[in-house]
């Protein structure tokens, strides 16, 4: 029991939650253990984005009822940024632009403070240069301002270079798969196949060519606020070649 | 026209609706204070020439008082391409004024750098930018939190001539910069930017014309301020494209970061344009800072007071985005980054 308690890092009960006053997780039930993929498949809407947000503690969204728990501890409590510290980690569907502030401050801070202490200079340079090289990217994105005028596939890699640096022990990567083309996706799989390894990971996305490269444990089908199934790895594919609606008649 | 002869110009007009003269005047309207010096040392080995105040009636008030007032007058001219110039300009006494002219026939680099603690500071900066000339010019004033401090200044870009002109203001109680320059021939350029960290009770008024005379003259302004405390920034501008001055392109964007709910901001772009053939656009826009952008910083592991410092750092660094010269940007940029991890430490 103690054993699995140390290997579980997310678990959700039952959780609704609102935006603005629109409920739009209709109670949810997740558990997700250390070096598990889980991956959440949904139509637009359904509240996949919103469970990674209130995850992670966007203040948009309102929790009505149910609890989320993070290696065993209740999250309510804790800031945005203090889930970041302890080593959860969101790769938004769209990341915010920061002009005038270039990558490579902002990945040293952010580095410093998941890490609570300043990155050393050669030894994070040789840790840097190793990860960019793993997803491809060029010297010069780390004099670029913060996702400002980025192209879709150089916004999610920068997503996935945070991922690498910052090693979470829960990765939530809401569509990192959208806007890549099929090199790029192959090298973002990789990296999260990379952290993977002993983290919790909650892939959300619409198709099932990521899951081709990441191969998910479970399957989670979203309808309305709720995971109306779960299965393995086959539930993709019956998605993928039968849609939703097979579920709205099951729901 | 000489200063004791001028009427204090109403609050109608546009130039001296937010900071009247009476309050940037350093005593009483009616009276020309005794002054000091304002001293202007150079880091390299061109000569300032101490020349003797001209006679050249002003139609604006604040430059016939600075006439009036007297200081210190010098005139530096660069004939020759040379290492980046910086003036180091100390205020000292209880008025301090000085007049600085520039005659640029060389491409170069010329930062000032303005410190001191009088009650108050006039300077008036005038300078003539000759044909085919590349100049980049960028101003720091890092003035004591309780000064006056009234600048002016006049610029003349000649045809295919290029003026970078950078602004820092981070010092000072209250100021009132009036900038402005003149292209003056075909094919002349002015990129300016201005960026203004308004802390405590600090009043800080930018005001900026740029008139194209001749066509095929481009200008571009961005004006970026970040304002807390019970501060108050006021960013005017005036564009103005003569009639004739065809394929002329000019922006103007001010933006205002508020960072508390005491702090006003205030961002006024003019436009008047009498050219049929032109590309003019200008934008403001006053916000505080955007939420998505602290949560995205926030889930990095950065606290609050992290995320909200750095986007401002960054929107303030951002003014200097439109200019070329490395060196200039540069310097102002770790100017900026300096204070700012001053101010986070008080």
């Amino acid at each position: 029991m103690g054993e699995r308690m140390v290997d579980e890092i997310l678990r959700v009960e039952n959780l609704h939650v609102s935006v603005e006053g629109t409920p739009i997780l209709n109670g949810v039930n997740l558990i997700i253990n250390r070096g598990e993929i889980h991956a959440v498949m949904g139509r637009n809407g359904a509240g996949k984005s919103t469970l990674a947000n209130v995850v992670m503690g966007h203040p948009a969204y309102v929790i009505t009822e149910g609890s989320i728990f993070y290696k065993g501890q209740p999250l309510e409590e804790l800031e945005v940024f203090e889930r970041a510290r302890a080593g959860m980690f969101l790769s938004f569907q769209y990341p915010a632009s920061i002009p005038g502030v270039q990558v490579g401050t902002f990945l040293k801070k952010s580095v410093a403070s998941v890490r609570d202490e300043p990155p050393k200079g050669r030894a994070f340079r040789k840790e840097l240069n190793a990860a960019m090289e793993q997803l491809s990217m060029d010297k010069s994105f780390l004099s670029r301002y913060v996702n400002d005028g980025f192209s879709g596939g150089e916004k999610k890699r920068l997503e996935i270079l945070q991922m690498l640096l910052l090693q979470p022990h829960l990765a939530l990567l809401d569509e990192t798969d959208s806007g890549l083309d099929i090199d790029a996706l192959r090298i973002v799989a990789q990296g999260i196949n990379e952290v993977a390894v002993n983290s919790g990971c909650l892939i959300i996305t619409h198709y099932q060519r990521l899951l081709d490269l990441v191969k998910p444990d479970f399957v989670h089908a979203m309808i309305d606020g709720v995971i109306v199934r779960t299965g393995g790895p086959e539930l993709a594919l019956r998605l993928e070649d039968k849609g939703y609606e097979w579920l709205d008649v099951a729901a | 026209m000489i200063y004791q002869k001028m009427a204090i110009p109403p609050r109608s007009e546009h130039l001296w609706r937010y900071t009247p003269w009476p309050r940037i005047h350093p005593s009483s309207t009616d009276e020309v204070p005794e002054v000091d010096d304002v001293t202007f040392s150079l880091s390299t080995e061109h000569e300032l020439e101490s020349i003797s105040h001209s006679a050249t009636t002003h139609e604006d008030i604040a430059r016939a008082f600075l006439q009036s007032a007297g200081g210190s007058n010098n005139r530096l001219i660069i004939s020759e391409e040379s290492e980046p110039i910086h003036i180091d300009a100390r205020a000292s006494g209880h008025v301090a004024v000085g007049h600085l002219h520039l005659d640029v026939k060389a491409s170069c680099v010329v930062l000032i750098h303005l410190i001191g603690e009088p009650e108050w500071v006039g300077i008036h900066i005038t300078g003539k930018v000759h044909p085919n000339v590349q100049f980049s010019f960028g101003f720091i004033n890092e003035l004591d939190s309780n000064t006056k401090f009234l600048r002016c200044e006049d610029w003349i870009v000649e045809r295919d001539a290029e003026l970078e002109h950078a602004t820092l203001s981070i010092g000072g109680f209250r100021c009132k910069s009036d900038l402005r320059s003149t292209l003056n021939g075909t094919g002349s350029t002015i990129r300016q930017s201005v960026t203004a960290n308004a802390v405590g009770p600090r009043h800080d008024d930018e005001h900026v014309e740029i008139h194209h005379l001749h066509g095929h003259t481009n200008s571009d302004l961005v004006m970026n301020s970040a304002c807390s405390g019970s501060s108050h920034f006021i960013a005017t501008g005036l564009l103005t494209i003569a009639e004739g001055a065809n394929k002329t392109d000019a922006s103007q964007v001010f933006r205002n970061l508020l960072l508390s709910e005491k702090a006003r901001a205030e961002a006024i772009p003019e436009l008047e344009v009498l050219a049929d053939d032109v590309s003019a656009a200008h934008g403001a826009a006053t916000a505080p800072v955007d939420k998505n952008q602290m949560h995205y910083l926030m889930s990095r592991g950065l606290s609050p007071d992290e995320s909200q410092s750095l986007i401002v750092s960054g929107f303030l660094l951002n003014a200097f985005s439109n200019l070329s010269n490395k060196y200039l940007t540069e310097e102002m940029k770790t100017r900026l980054t300096v204070h700012l991890e001053c101010e986070l430490k008080r």
